[in-house]
């Protein structure tokens, strides 16, 4: 039983070095930089206190989650429906889709961002495609507004939405699947009432992940928005590179913090968040 | 920024310095970062007085290098002017004099960031003692914390193939749908597009500030629907040149690559061009001291390099003795050239200063409602 105890404190021992190096070199210059929200330009609430009463501060706020939650939700259609896809593939074919969902995550998020600027311009391939074939007579506006800021960003998050499902779709028993043919239950029961519930809890822990990332967003609405959509990250950025009103972007950088540990803390209660970060089951 | 490397090699050279690592080793520490060679310069340079400037990169880099440090530095033996590209923004400023450990000289700033900071007492006043007002062609150009070796201006540029019986000739015509139809492209930010609606509400662009900032912000509202919005250079050149956007106000050397490139198909006018000082300032405690102001005084002093800077970047030179010396092909494109400088507005630097950060954050807001 001791010696139970003393191997478990070794353990811990072990990831002490990375404790400290975590929180002298992260942790602690985080923790400095939210203080400034209490402290500036005078000690008190003053800057939460705009989350109640600027209404550029709700908006921004409110632009975020619209485009975050409209990201998740394609983002998690899609990345069902190519999971699900996946996951009942042959072996020597799913390692393909597997290839094809990963390789767009190894390229920037810079140049995807430009591709699509490439894509979906006036004088861009979608528009000429659609001019030349005479479907449209005006270039449609494709880009430069929050439909292109979403385009990017489900572009972005759907590896991410498959990864957790695809996980969680495989460790679903096939036989059971079989079972409920078996039984006389349609394809679409079978899927309703058995394959569905199965993979719920992936589709949450996806769902979470897609969620969280759209929430830090900056590169893909700045040069996807046309300079008209502001989500925070951009916002605190604005704050505190240009205004310099540091009291006010670290009460909104303080707010994300908050708004993200507080999502993950909802949901760990309902999905296994080791799942999240890699961990199998 | 410094990149990791450039840090290893400092760090090496340190070393040597303190006597911690023999020569030897230096040098084969030195080969394996794949920087060898100059070491010798490096050394002397080590017993040089430095000064270092801050720009926003890309050939900025390169040519601040020519035309304001190398100038400097042959003048004054022993000195090293060397270039950062950090981009010296007013937050940038503001952390690195609070935190105490001061780097940067001399920053390419703005006007309105030098009443800002300086209001904040984040930055070392000129001395005029040594940097001369007659170096410069106004009073915008020669403030309190800061002052400008070049001048650049907000323009209107347009598409001609858009507008084939004549394009638009003034913020007036910018904000005439009716007449110019088609998208518009301003910067997203309140500096430069409130001095254009205010030129659109009919004011007189001799007596233009104070703005009325309520009265500009709902004129620029008017045509939101209507507008791209550029945050980088780059970026306003390229919502032109791919048709994305059919005029816009934008800094005059990108007006100047794409009339160039396109042939005169994308011109851009003078007319009510605001005139702006390109501000360079001292974050308090530079390292440089004194030397910096001199390396400022020959900055506004030389008109030579001035002129060379606007032949290789665009830059207008400020010194009142440059524009005769500009070549007659490059007049067109120097804004501060009295036939350009005549039809444009000088933009109050002081009024903005001390009404940047509110009128800019409700341009923002109206912009991204």
């Amino acid at each position: 039983m001791a010696a139970a105890a003393q191997r478990q404190t070794g353990w811990w021992l072990l990831i002490l070095p990375a404790f400290l190096l975590m929180t002298a070199f992260y942790v602690a210059p985080i923790l400095q930089v939210l203080a400034i929200s209490f402290t500036e330009p005078q000690p008190g609430l003053q800057n939460y206190e705009r989350l109640f009463t600027s209404e550029s501060v709700q908006r921004v706020i409110g632009t975020t989650l619209r485009i975050c939650l409209i990201t998740t939700a394609l983002a998690l259609l899609l990345g069902y429906a190519l999971a699900y896809r996946i996951a009942l593939a042959e072996e020597r074919v799913r390692r393909w889709w597997i290839l094809a969902v990963l390789v767009p995550l190894w390229i920037s998020v810079l140049v995807r961002a430009f591709a699509w600027v490439t894509l979906l311009r006036r004088q861009g391939l979608v528009n000429q495609a659609l001019l030349e074939t005479g479907v449209i007579a005006e270039p449609l506006q494709l880009v430069w507004n929050e439909f292109g800021i979403v385009v990017g960003m489900v572009h972005y998050m759907v590896p991410y939405a498959v990864l957790p499902m695809l996980a969680s779709m495989r460790e679903i028993d096939p036989r059971l699947l079989a079972a409920a043919r078996g039984l006389g239950a349609s394809r679409f029961t079978v899927f309703a009432r058995v394959f569905l519930p199965l993979s719920a809890p992936g589709l949450i822990a996806a769902g979470v992940l897609v969620f969280i990332f759209s929430l830090g967003f900056y590169i893909t609405p700045a040069i996807l928005g046309g300079g008209k959509t502001l989500m925070v990250a951009e916002w605190i950025g604005l704050q505190i590179l240009d205004l310099i009103r540091w009291g006010l972007g670290t009460m909104m950088a303080t707010v994300l913090v908050v708004a993200i540990l507080t999502t993950l803390a909802i949901f760990s209660r309902a999905v296994d968040l080791r799942r999240l970060f890699g961990s199998g089951a | 920024m410094q990149s990791f490397q450039q840090d290893c090699v400092e760090l090496a050279l340190e070393k040597y310095r303190r006597g911690e690592v023999s020569r030897r080793t230096l040098l084969a520490g030195l080969a394996a970062l794949g920087v060898g060679s100059g070491l010798a310069s490096r050394e002397a340079a080590a017993q040089e007085r430095q000064l270092v400037m801050v720009n926003w990169g890309g050939i900025a880099n390169q040519a601040f290098g020519r035309f304001y440090g190398d100038p400097f530095a042959s003048a004054n033996p022993g000195v090293r002017v060397v270039q950062d590209s950090t981009g010296p923004s007013a937050g940038r400023i503001r952390s690195m004099v609070e935190s105490g450990r001061v780097t940067w000289d001399l920053c390419d700033s703005s006007a309105t960031s030098s009443y800002l900071l300086g209001g904040m007492n984040l930055l070392t006043p000129i001395n005029y003692d040594i940097v001369k007002r007659d170096d410069v062609i106004g009073p915008t150009f020669a403030l309190e914390h800061g002052a400008a070796p070049y001048s650049f201006s907000n323009v209107l540029v347009y598409d001609t193939h858009k507008f084939p019986n004549g394009g638009p000739q003034s913020w007036a015509d910018f904000w005439d749908l009716r007449r110019f139809p088609g998208t518009r492209l301003l910067r997203r930010d309140a500096a430069g597009a409130l001095d254009a609606a205010q030129m659109a509400l009919g004011k007189d662009p001799r007596n233009l500030y104070p703005l009325d900032i309520r009265a500009s912000l709902a004129k620029v509202r008017e045509i939101r629907r209507n507008c791209v919005f550029w945050t980088s250079g780059s970026e306003s050149e390229q919502f032109i040149r791919t048709g994305e956007a059919v005029m816009g106000q934008i800094w005059h050397t990108r007006a100047k690559v794409l009339e160039q490139e396109s042939n005169g198909r994308f011109k851009h006018v003078w007319n009510q061009g605001i005139l702006q000082p390109g501000i360079f300032v001292m974050p308090r405690g530079n390292p440089g001291g004194e030397l910096a102001q001199r390396l400022l005084a020959s900055m506004l002093g030389n008109p030579e390099a001035q002129v060379g800077l606007l032949q290789f970047l665009g830059n207008g030179p400020t010194n009142p003795r440059a524009a005769a010396l500009v070549p007659a092909e490059f007049r067109r494109f120097n804004p501060t050239d009295p036939e350009n400088a005549r039809v444009q507005v000088a933009q109050d630097g002081r009024w903005w200063g001390q009404n940047y950060a509110q009128a800019n954050a409700d341009y923002i807001d109206m912009v991204t409602g």
